[in-house]
């Protein structure tokens, strides 16, 4: 299988070194693959498969704390439609994905671009840039409720430029902007990392041939670079997704759901159910809820974003 | 190493493929140099401004901060760090934060190598499944999880124990998300030669993945010592007894209900920013890209 | 229980194939003694005194019952409840614990109760009300060794710029000193609605003082939505509404030291601990007054017991260490050493020397805990962002209760 140039810009895979028949794994590969795998694979199997598996059984429980607990079938999941909580929740949920995750994915990719080639401190910014991914949420979110607090830098920013001034945070219609924010900021380094590791596999002379065939630098970005970052653009938005579908830990912070609710999200009703009220049966179940959501949000962007690998 | 296909209009002046050499694409050379050192410089700014906060409004005494005085060093107190540094048993949580988060950080870096390597560059039954199983875990939020863990942890005997916080820790998909993202980018010729050459698997993980993933290691590294570092709810419930408190929940541990703004900054910065300035320093150390080696092509 | 059953055969079935890494930590007691695990939180500000204080009484304990030895564990405030939730889940809960009334209908289910472990001397000692805070289905669920009555407290200083000299009774003495507040660039008081609040604190003595209750004596129907309930809210949404209290509070409460109640803005606050002021305002400018009179004078006063959970595997031994630790000496001594009241009839009052904290003690027996109802919790999660609609002028007073209290229903079943 020759791979002719046009397929390459159109984002396959070149082909790298003599051109190889596809072949089934022989059972040594494979067995030595397994090997390298294994370690992980069982704690994985153990502290997050089995947990996992057990949290979704309990959604069809009425498990609480020391009680006895009885398999309730489909009756927390019925609650659960029926509760007005669950459908603010899941709103504020998915009005909060649909922001933060296009914004950081933005963000992630203009500082992998500024930051892809190699030069002085190019590491140090990168370093920058990751730090917030692993600040705690609960440290960020305290930071940051200075940051929005009435007389604040953000808020009187935002009188400056004209825009509402006052704490962003106690207003209905502005809460989720500014948890979305927050969010962007903590998050867009990781993506900026996966999106790096990807732009470092490019080959150098796809771009270099667009350049002596005269394309501009977006025109080069447009076709050449975008469409070879597409399965890694893919990722970065199925993780952003999923974690943000999760968002808590700076909400409980910052707003406490508030306010009126205009920013509790499902992980939050979570919290509340199974640790202030004890009902962990119907915790479970939004979990579980929560769950079915990721899987399907993420086949569809599987279905648009395209392939994986 | 060569690609066998070379793009015809450029077959001559072809540079050696897949280098890494820093060049530059495009015109505009100095405009642009500057557009982006603007760009990164702001946001370099906006990242770290919350931390500069936080250690500024840490060294405040307590009472109400009003901006935009509140970002001067001034007033400066240490009271709030008076309380956190004359803990007794600061030095043991110190100790107990070091072997959670190093015993960790080693774990992470080899299992996550090791399960990145083979999804990044081999092929074995039920590959997919197991990378989309890895996926598809990431969805079920840690409320719900975390106590059939503590349930698993705690009949395996490891309540209140360094193992018992640190194995479930190691399964991080993150971390094998990236492993196998930057391991993917190594080129395939070297583990073809590797492997003509006769190297057992093990020794072309050791001698050829590790080597030449050692920045990746490197930052993974900190940033998984970083992120068990301030780890705050997992060591709060494994180690219940106080001698196996770890920083933060040490620190917590000596707070009121209703802790002052400085002294809730002060616990999170003596537990988070001399590591992250160690870091930052001794970053530069840390090799640049990805070096080839010197294999011909 | 099922889910651990199968958890285990997985777990066991596995840990083959683990290679156990590292050291182990604490080891386990030693031989023939039994030991008796107690879980406490930082009652006492000063943790080097607080630990002074249980080692003090431990060492007491075990001298006296050389056969027990008792570990005491001080655990953050934060994260609490998941933490021992979780402890009890894993069967790695400790056999004593300190816990609010607010946390006891949830634990209920796990406490064992304590009635006899304790002599009948002390538990006739007990304030009436003491006794009921602590009183599920007829059982003491917990050993009591503090209370407090949060009363509404002044900041003289205010008061004396303002020109006042007579410190509120009632709403109606708010509501006319409010202006006056308002026109000197002060609040006359502040209303915190936010979830972190509990409304035993900052609503519900507002519907207790005007009569009503959260309730209903069977327990199957929330009344918060009665005429007292309308005018207790209707109360507050005066103050809002006529610009008396800080708006801000009611969505987003910070750190104390932030709101203008800690930077000395505001005339007189119910919700707040006295210790929390004491540096803020300093102490000679705080003045406790008795609970609000509306229809009742009555407020919020908080309980703290020892209880004792069902997993314990040393319940005798716990039983004597709960006797110890809550009986009238220690009693009297830990309350000494953390700033609050007897619960005791017998202890009589501690701090009449103290201007602020004996105006407070007087007040204990006109405090309530709030109600101990199983669905408590759940009912405050859907009546607090009703109270905000309300406030922020989104829903009116009726409107908001009533969805309230048609929230509520159904979680009574």
């Amino acid at each position: 299988m020759v791979a002719l140039p046009e397929s390459r810009v159109r984002g396959s895979r070149p082909a790298r070194g003599p051109v190889r028949r596809p072949r089934r794994p022989s059972a040594r590969e494979a067995g030595t693959a397994l090997l390298f795998v294994l370690p992980f694979l069982l704690l994985f199997a153990l502290f997050r498969f089995g947990p996992a598996i057990a949290g979704v059984f309990l959604g069809f429980t009425d498990y609480t704390i020391g009680g006895d607990t009885s398999w309730t079938g489909l009756e927390n999941f019925r609650r659960l439609v029926d509760d007005p909580t669950f459908w603010t929740a899941l709103r504020v949920t998915v009005v909060f994905t649909a922001l933060s995750v296009p914004l950081s994915m933005l963000a992630s990719l203009g500082m992998a671009l500024l930051t892809r080639r190699a030069f002085r401190g190019a590491k140090l910014f990168r370093s920058i840039f990751f730090l917030p991914v692993v600040t705690s949420l609960v440290l960020a979110g305290v930071v940051f409720t200075w940051v929005f607090a009435d007389g604040g830098p953000w808020s009187r920013a935002m009188g400056a430029l004209g825009l509402p001034a006052g704490n962003w945070l106690a207003d209905s219609a502005l809460v989720v902007p500014a948890l979305v924010l927050v969010s962007v900021w903590s998050r867009f380094g990781y993506g900026m990392l996966i999106l790096l590791a990807r732009m470092q596999d490019i080959p150098a002379e796809l771009e270099e041939a667009a350049l002596t065939d005269g394309a501009s630098a977006w025109q080069r970005f447009r076709y050449v670079t975008l469409p070879q970052l597409r399965p890694a653009l893919f990722f970065v938005a199925i993780i952003e997704t999923t974690v943000s579908f999760q968002v808590f830990d700076m909400i409980y912070v910052m707003t406490g759901g508030g306010p009126v609710r205009s920013s509790y999200s499902l992980v939050y009703l979570l919290y509340d159910q199974g640790f202030k009220y004890f009902d962990l049966g119907y915790a479970s179940a939004v979990g579980v809820a929560l769950f079915v959501m990721t899987i399907v949000v993420a086949l569809i962007q599987r279905l648009t974003l395209g392939r994986d690998k | 190493m060569t690609d066998t296909i070379t793009p015809p209009a450029t077959a001559a002046t072809a540079p050696p493929a897949r280098s890494r050499r820093p060049y530059r694409v495009g015109r505009g050379g100095r405009g642009w140099l500057v557009g982006r050192g603007a760009l990164l410089l702001i946001g370099a700014a906006v990242t770290l401004f919350p931390f500069y906060a936080m250690v500024v409004l840490s060294f405040k005494p307590t009472g109400p901060v009003t901006f935009p005085d509140s970002l001067l060093p001034w007033p400066f107190s240490t009271e709030a760090y008076d309380q956190v540094i004359g803990a007794k048993s600061m030095l043991r949580w110190m100790w107990n934060t070091l072997v959670y988060a190093v015993v960790s950080v080693v774990g992470v870096l080899l299992f996550a190598s090791m399960a990145g390597y083979a999804f990044a560059k081999k092929r074995f039954p039920g590959k997919e499944t197991m990378f989309w199983s890895f996926l598809a875990m990431l969805m079920v939020p840690y409320h719900v999880t975390m106590i059939p863990t503590f349930i698993i942890i705690s009949e395996l005997n490891g309540v209140d124990t360094y193992w018992g916080m640190i194995v479930p820790t190691l399964a991080n998909a993150q971390a094998v998300f990236l492993m196998r993202q930057f391991i993917a980018s190594l080129p395939d010729s070297l583990f073809e030669a590797a492997r003509l050459d006769g190297c057992s698997e093990w020794r072309v993980y050791v001698s050829i993945v590790l080597p030449l993933i050692k920045p990746i290691l490197a930052t993974l590294g900190v940033f998984v010592f970083l992120w068990h570092w301030n780890d705050f709810l997992w060591p709060l419930i494994v180690g219940q007894s106080i001698d196996m408190r770890t920083l933060t929940t040490g620190i917590a541990s000596l707070q009121q209900e209703n802790v002052p703004l400085n002294m809730l900054l002060a616990g999170s910065v003596v537990a988070f920013v001399p590591i992250f300035m160690a870091y930052l320093i001794g970053q530069r150390y840390f090799q640049e890209g990805v070096s080839t080696t010197g294999i011909k092509g | 229980m099922r889910v651990r059953k199968s958890l285990s055969a997985v777990a066991v079935a596995l840990v083959a194939a683990l290679a156990a890494t590292g050291c182990g930590g604490s080891d386990s007691g030693g031989s023939g003694k039994t030991t008796v695990t107690m879980w406490t939180y930082p009652v006492i500000v000063d943790e080097a005194q607080h630990r002074a204080y249980w080692d003090e009484t431990v060492k007491a304990f075990q001298a006296a019952n050389p056969d027990i030895t008792v570990k005491v564990e001080i655990f953050p405030w934060a994260n609490r409840d998941q933490a021992l939730a979780t402890a009890i889940a894993g069967n790695k809960g400790p056999d004593v614990v300190y816990l609010i009334p607010d946390q006891l209908p949830k634990y209920a289910r796990n406490i064992e109760p304590v009635d006899k472990y304790l002599d009948d001397a002390s538990k006739s000692d007990y304030h009436e009300n003491v006794m009921q805070s602590v009183t599920i289905d007829g059982k003491m669920m917990g050993a009591p060794i503090l209370t407090s009555a949060a009363t509404p407290i002044c900041n003289k200083k205010v008061f004396a710029d303002v020109g006042e000299t007579t410190y509120p009774t009632s709403w109606n003495d708010l509501l006319t000193l409010a202006p006056k507040f308002k026109a000197k660039g002060y609040d006359v008081t502040a209303y915190a609605g936010d979830s972190k609040q509990t409304l035993n604190q900052t609503f519900y003595p507002l519907l207790w003082q005007a009569g009503g209750d959260v309730f209903a004596a069977d327990g199957k129907s929330v009344v918060f939505n009665s005429e007292a309930g309308r005018k207790a809210l209707n109360f507050v949404k005066q103050l809002v509404d006529g610009g008396y209290v800080d708006k801000g509070l009611i969505t987003n409460v910070p750190s104390i030291e932030q709101t203008r109640v800690g930077q000395g803005k505001v005339g007189c606050v119910w919700y707040v601990p006295v210790a929390e002021v004491e540096k803020l305002w300093g102490k000679e400018n705080i003045q406790a007054v008795p609970h609000f009179t509306e229809t009742k004078q009555i407020g919020y006063g908080t309980v703290g017991s020892l209880a004792m959970l069902k997993g314990s595997k040393e319940k005798e031994a716990a039983g004597k260490w709960i006797a110890f630790a809550t009986n009238a000496e220690n009693t009297k001594k830990y309350d000494l050493a953390s700033n609050f009241f007897s619960p005791r009839k017998s202890t009589g009052a501690l701090w009449t020397d103290d201007p602020v904290l004996s105006v407070q003690e007087k007040q204990v027996s006109a405090s309530t805990v709030g109600p101990l109802h199983e669905k408590a919790r759940d009912v405050q999660g859907v009546l607090f962002p009703e109270i905000q609609a309300a406030l922020l002028g989104k829903k009116s007073v009726e409107q908001a209760l009533d969805d309230a209290a048609k929230a509520a229903d159904p979680l009574l079943g």
